[in-house]
C-alpha cells in the first residue's frame, strides 16, 4: 500500500474511531487501498494474523456499521473512488466503492440520466457504503432502495477469493449472491467494485409544500394520498419542531408557526405530473392544510429539499447531542405511532423531533439529549427502545434504511425468531468463518433480546 | 400406492392426512420431470406440514421437487432423483391484507390471478403479467422471479417481495423481510430465495407490496420492418419521456401466432412488431401516442392502437409464450437469453443466423427495454442438432455479458447441454450455500446451476 496508504498515528485514527451514529474505539491502523488486489492482500494478512478489518466509506452511517468494536485495521475506500465506465445505452454504471453517491448523478446529469437511492447524506457517502448499508432516501417511495439499483458487484472474500457476482443484466443463473451482499455491512465480503442501474431523468417534476396547523391532519393526507393510488417520487415529513430548526439554519421558507409540514414530489411525464400535483392539492385542502406552496423555479425547488437533506445537521446545532432511530411502520399505523412517541417523549421527559419518510412508513425520530448528562442519555436508549419495540409491535421493522450495525443488533430478536437467526449465524459462518471481517455487527451477540448499544457520550 | 413403499405412505399421510397425498400412477405422471415420475404427489394444507414434510424427506434420503401451479416445474437439468412432488397449492390463503397500506402476505399456493381479482376490487394489483393458463401461483413465481412484459416499468418480484415464510429441510419455518416495504434488517436471505427454483427451501407464503392499477391502458403496435428499425425504435423509446407499462418485440413468426389467436385486419403480420403498452390517465395515453407518432414516422413505421379486449388476450399469450409454444409445437426448445439491453437486437439477429443456418423456424418474444428474450425453437431434427444449436445461441449470449438458460427441452438434448450454462466464478459460494440451506441434498438434487 505504501507509506501515504496507511494511518497508525493515534491523532489521525482517532479521526475513525466514530461515525455518524457514534465512537467505540479506536482502530490500530487505517489503510488506503487503491486496488482490489491490495483489498485482497489485507483480508489475506487479517486471516493470517487473525485481525478484525472493517470497511469504511465516508463514515457517514448511522448504525455504527463503520466503526469498529474489537480494534483491528479499518479499510478506508477513499482512494478507490474511480467510476470505471458509464454505459447510457444499457443504463448501467460501473464504478469502485468510494464513489461519492452525488458524483455518479453528476457524472450523467447531463445525459438525462441519474442514480437513484439518495440517502441525506449523499453529497459525502459512497455507494460502497450505500451497498454495505442497503441505504435509501426520500425518492426509494418510488424507487425501492440500493438493493433495487444494484446489479453487479466484485466481492472479496474473507480467505482472498475475489467473485463476481450478478453483471449489467438482470436474471443471470443462480442464486442472487448480489442481493445477499447488498445490505450485509460489509460483514460477508468487502465490496471493491459496484454495477448499478441508472434512470432516465423525468421530463417534469413538481415540488410541493404542504402546511398543517394540526400533526394529525399531515397524518391523514399521507394516508388520502397512498389511498387515492399516487404514489408521488417522495413524500417527507416533518414536526414543528423540526422545521423550526430547519428553518434557523437553512431558510428555507418553511413557516416557523406550523405544527408540521409535508414536503411532496410528483414526477415524471408532463401531463402525469399536472394532474398528480392537483390531486395532490385537492386533497390536502381536504384535509385542513394551511397552504400547499410549489416550488416555481428549479432554485426554490434545491431549497426545500436542502431544508431536508440537512435536517439533522440543523437539529445539531440546537441541541448538544441527539439520537436518530430508523423504525419502520405500516404506513397507516403512523398517526398512532406520532402519538405514541409524543407521549414516549413525555414519559423520559426528552424533546423528539419527528423527521418520516411518511410515504413508506419510515420513521426518524430524533432524540434530543445533552451527553454530559448522564441520567438523561440513559433515559435517550430507554425511550429508543420502547419505540423500536413498538415499530416492532406493530408489525414493522428496526430499520428501514439506516442498517443494523453495532447499535441495533442486540434488538433483532424483536423482529426475529430465534430460528430465523441461527440461519442467518449459519449463512454469516459460512461466508466468514473466522468472523474477521466487520465483527460485532448485524446479528445478535446473545440469544436474549438485549439492549441498544450507542455509546451515547458522543452521538450527534 | 403401488409406485411407493407402504411405510412411506404411512408416514406421509400421517403428516398430511390421506386426502392430500396422491399415489395414482396418472397423477404422478403429471409432475414427470425429464422423464423421472414421483413416487407421491403431496399437497400440505399448512406451512407446518411442508416443514414436516420436508423433514421426512430429508430423514429417509427421498427427493422432493416443489411446484404451485408447475408451469415452470420443467426448468433445470435432470432431477438426480425424484421421490416426491410436493405440491403447495392448498396454502392459498390471505393472511393479511391491508388495502391502504400496499400490502398483502398469502400463501405461496394461492394463484397469482386468484390475487389479482381480490386487489381489483380495491383498484390494486401486483403489477405482474397474467398469463394464459392461469395457473402459476404466488410461490412459484417467487420460486423462480418470473416475469412477463411488464417488467418494463415495474420490475420483477425480486422487487415487490418484503418477506417470507419458508420451509427448511430440518423442518423449521424462517421468516426473512417482514411485512413493510422498507426494511434492512438483517441479512436480505428472501434474495437468496427469490429464483432459486426450490433448491433451498419451500416457500409458504410471500408478503409483498401492491401498487395501485393504471386508471386507463392502452397498447399500440409499431410494424418495424426489420430489427435495425426495431433497435432504432426501442432506443427512441428509451430515450424519450414516455414510460411504456410493457413493451415487447416480436418477430414475424411470433406475431403471425398471436394474431391467428386474436384478430386484427390492420396489421401486417408478416413483420416484426413493437407492442406498447402505456398506462395512466387519458392525457398521458394521448401524449404516449403522440411521441410514439413521432418517433415512428422518422423509421417510417405505423402505429396501431389495439383495442382492449383483444390487447389484453394477446398480452396473456405473449406472456405465457414458453408454454405455448411447447404445447403447440412438441419437441420445440424454448431459451431464455438475458443480456445488456443494446444487445437485445443484435442478439436476436445472431440466433436467427444461426437458426436459418439449421433450417429450423425460430420464434422469438424480446424485452429490448430489459435485455431478456424468449426464443423457441421448432422443427428441430434431433438432440444433437438442438444442442448444438443451443450452444451457439448461447456463445452470442455470453459474449454479450449475458447468459442463455433452457426453459424447456427434452431429456435427450438435457444430456447433451447444461440449462444453466458454465457458472461462474461465485460457484463454489453457491454449493456451500446449498449445503448450509439443504445438506443432504433433498430439494430438486442436481437440477441447479453447476448441478447442485
Amino acid at each position: 500500500m505504501g507509506p501515504e496508504g496507511v494511518l497508525s498515528r493515534p491523532e489521525d485514527l482517532m479521526l475513525y474511531e466514530y461515525d455518524g451514529l457514534s465512537a467505540l474505539e479506536m482502530p490500530e491502523a487505517v489503510v488506503f487501498p487503491t486496488s482490489t488486489e491490495q483489498v485482497v492482500r489485507m483480508a489475506r494478512l487479517a486471516a493470517a494474523r487473525k485481525m478484525a478489518i472493517t470497511p469504511r466509506g465516508a463514515g457517514t452511517g448511522l448504525s455504527g456499521g463503520s466503526v469498529v468494536t474489537q480494534g483491528g485495521i479499518v479499510i478506508s475506500f477513499a482512494r478507490m473512488k474511480k467510476i470505471l465506465e458509464i454505459d447510457l445505452e444499457n443504463q448501467r454504471a460501473r464504478v469502485q466503492p468510494g464513489v461519492v453517491n452525488t458524483d455518479l448523478t453528476l457524472a450523467v446529469a447531463d445525459d438525462g440520466y441519474y442514480y437513484a437511492p439518495d440517502p441525506s447524506s449523499q453529497k459525502a457517502c459512497t455507494i460502497g457504503g450505500n451497498v454495505a448499508e442497503n441505504s435509501g432516501g426520500p425518492h426509494t417511495l418510488a424507487y425501492g432502495v440500493t438493493t433495487n439499483h444494484v446489479l453487479g458487484l466484485e466481492v472479496v472474500l474473507p480467505d482472498g477469493e475475489v467473485i463476481r457476482t450478478g453483471g449489467k443484466c438482470w436474471d443471470l443463473p443462480g442464486y442472487d449472491l448480489t442481493g445477499l451482499m447488498v445490505g450485509s455491512e460489509g460483514t460477508l465480503g468487502i465490496v471493491t467494485e459496484v454495477t448499478v442501474r441508472l434512470l432516465r431523468t423525468p421530463e417534469a417534476v413538481e415540488t410541493m409544500l404542504a402546511v398543517y396547523d394540526r400533526v394529525m391532519d399531515a397524518t391523514r393526507t399521507v394516508a388520502a394520498i397512498t389511498a387515492q393510488g399516487i404514489t408521488p417520487a417522495a413524500l417527507e415529513m416533518m414536526d414543528g419542531f423540526t422545521l423550526r430548526a430547519v428553518e434557523q439554519a437553512t431558510h428555507a421558507g418553511y413557516p416557523m408557526d406550523s405544527a408540521a409540514v409535508l414536503l411532496i414530489e410528483v414526477e415524471g411525464l408532463r401531463e402525469a405530473v399536472k394532474e398528480q400535483a392537483e390531486q395532490i392539492e385537492a386533497i390536502c385542502g381536504g384535509n385542513r392544510v394551511r397552504s400547499v406552496r410549489r416550488a416555481k423555479t428549479t432554485g426554490e425547488r434545491a431549497l426545500l429539499w436542502k431544508g431536508r437533506k440537512n435536517a439533522f445537521g440543523a437539529l445539531g446545532r440546537i441541541s448538544p447531542n441527539y439520537y436518530v432511530q430508523d423504525g419502520v411502520i405500516p404506513r397507516t399505523k403512523l398517526p398512532e405511532m406520532l402519538e405514541f412517541i409524543e407521549q414516549v417523549g413525555k414519559k423520559y421527559d426528552l424533546q423528539i423531533g419527528n423527521i418520516f419518510h411518511a410515504g413508506d412508513g419510515n420513521l426518524h425520530p430524533l432524540l434530543m439529549f445533552d451527553a454530559r448528562d448522564r441520567d438523561q442519555s440513559q433515559r435517550v436508549v430507554k425511550a429508543a427502545q420502547e419505540i423500536m419495540k413498538r415499530c416492532a409491535e406493530l408489525g414493522g421493522s428496526i430499520t428501514g434504511e439506516h442498517g443494523v450495525g453495532m447499535e441495533k443488533n442486540e434488538l433483532m430478536p424483536l423482529i426475529f425468531s430465534e430460528d430465523d437467526l441461527e440461519l442467518q449465524r449459519q449463512i454469516k459462518a459460512l461466508m466468514n468463518p473466522t468472523g474477521s471481517f466487520n465483527p460485532g455487527k448485524v446479528l445478535p451477540t446473545s440469544k436474549m433480546c438485549g439492549e441498544i448499544r450507542v455509546q451515547v457520550s458522543a452521538g450527534g | 400406492m403401488s409406485r411407493m413403499a407402504e411405510a412411506v405412505w404411512a408416514e406421509l399421510a400421517g403428516i398430511v392426512g390421506e386426502a392430500q397425498l396422491n399415489a395414482e400412477a396418472s397423477v404422478c405422471e403429471a409432475f414427470a420431470v425429464d422423464g423421472q415420475t414421483p413416487g407421491c404427489v403431496v399437497s400440505p394444507g399448512s406451512a407446518e406440514q411442508v416443514a414436516q414434510t420436508l423433514d421426512y424427506a430429508a430423514g429417509h434420503g427421498l427427493a422432493v421437487i416443489a411446484c404451485g401451479g408447475a408451469t415452470k416445474l420443467g426448468i433445470g437439468n435432470p432431477p438426480g432423483k425424484f421421490d416426491i412432488a410436493l405440491c403447495t397449492r392448498n396454502i392459498a390463503n390471505v393472511r393479511y391484507y391491508e388495502p391502504s397500506d400496499l400490502t398483502a402476505g398469502v400463501g405461496a399456493g394461492m394463484a397469482l390471478d386468484e390475487l389479482q381479482d381480490l386487489l381489483k376490487a380495491d383498484g390494486l394489483w401486483l403489477p405482474l403479467d397474467r398469463s394464459a393458463s392461469g395457473k402459476a401461483t404466488l410461490g412459484g413465481v417467487v420460486a423462480t422471479n418470473a416475469s412477463g412484459p411488464l417488467r418494463q416499468f415495474y420490475g420483477a418480484p425480486r422487487d415487490m417481495v418484503v418477506g417470507m415464510q419458508v420451509a427448511t429441510t430440518e423442518g423449521k419455518l424462517i421468516r426473512t423481510g417482514g411485512r413493510v416495504v422498507k426494511n434492512v434488517a438483517g441479512y436480505d436471505l428472501g434474495k437468496l430465495l427469490i429464483g432459486s427454483y426450490g433448491t433451498l427451501g419451500v416457500i409458504t407464503e410471500v408478503n409483498l407490496k401492491l401498487f395501485p392499477l393504471p386508471a386507463e391502458r392502452q397498447t399500440f403496435v409499431l410494424s418495424t420492418g426489420t430489427l435495425g428499425i426495431a433497435r432504432d425504435v426501442r432506443r427512441s423509446i428509451l430515450t424519450s419521456p414516455i414510460e411504456p407499462l410493457r413493451m415487447v418485440l416480436l418477430d414475424a413468426e411470433t406475431a403471425g401466432l398471436v394474431h391467428s389467436g386474436v384478430q386484427s385486419d390492420r396489421l401486417k403480420k408478416t413483420e416484426p412488431q413493437i407492442w406498447v403498452e402505456a398506462g395512466g390517465s387519458k392525457a398521458v395515453i394521448e401524449r404516449t401516442l403522440k411521441e410514439l407518432d413521432a418517433l415512428g414516422r422518422a423509421v417510417g413505421s405505423k402505429v396501431h392502437a389495439y383495442e382492449r379486449e383483444g390487447a389484453e388476450k394477446a398480452w396473456q399469450a405473449i406472456t405465457d409464450f414458453s408454454n405455448w409454444i411447447g404445447k403447440r409445437y412438441p419437441g420445440a426448445v424454448v431459451l431464455k437469453g438475458t443480456m445488456p439491453i443494446a444487445h437485445s437486437e443484435e442478439f436476436l439477429s445472431l440466433a436467427q443466423q444461426e437458426a436459418q443456418n439449421e433450417k429450423v423456424r425460430l420464434a422469438s418474444v424480446a424485452q429490448p427495454g430489459v435485455g431478456i428474450l424468449h426464443l423457441g425453437l421448432l422443427d428441430l431434427q434431433n438432440a444433437t442438432q438442438s444442442a448444438g444449436l443451443i450452444s451457439r445461441i448461447r456463445k452470442a449470449a455470453e459474449k454479450s455479458g449475458g447468459a442463455l438458460i433452457v426453459i424447456s427441452a427434452s431429456p435427450d438434448v438435457k444430456a447433451q447441454v447444461d440449462v444453466w450454462g458454465t457458472p461462474g466464478t461465485g460457484s463454489e459460494l453457491m454449493r456451500k450455500l446449498k449445503a448450509t440451506w439443504d445438506p443432504k441434498g433433498t430439494l430438486a438434487p442436481g437440477r441447479f446451476v453447476g448441478s447442485i
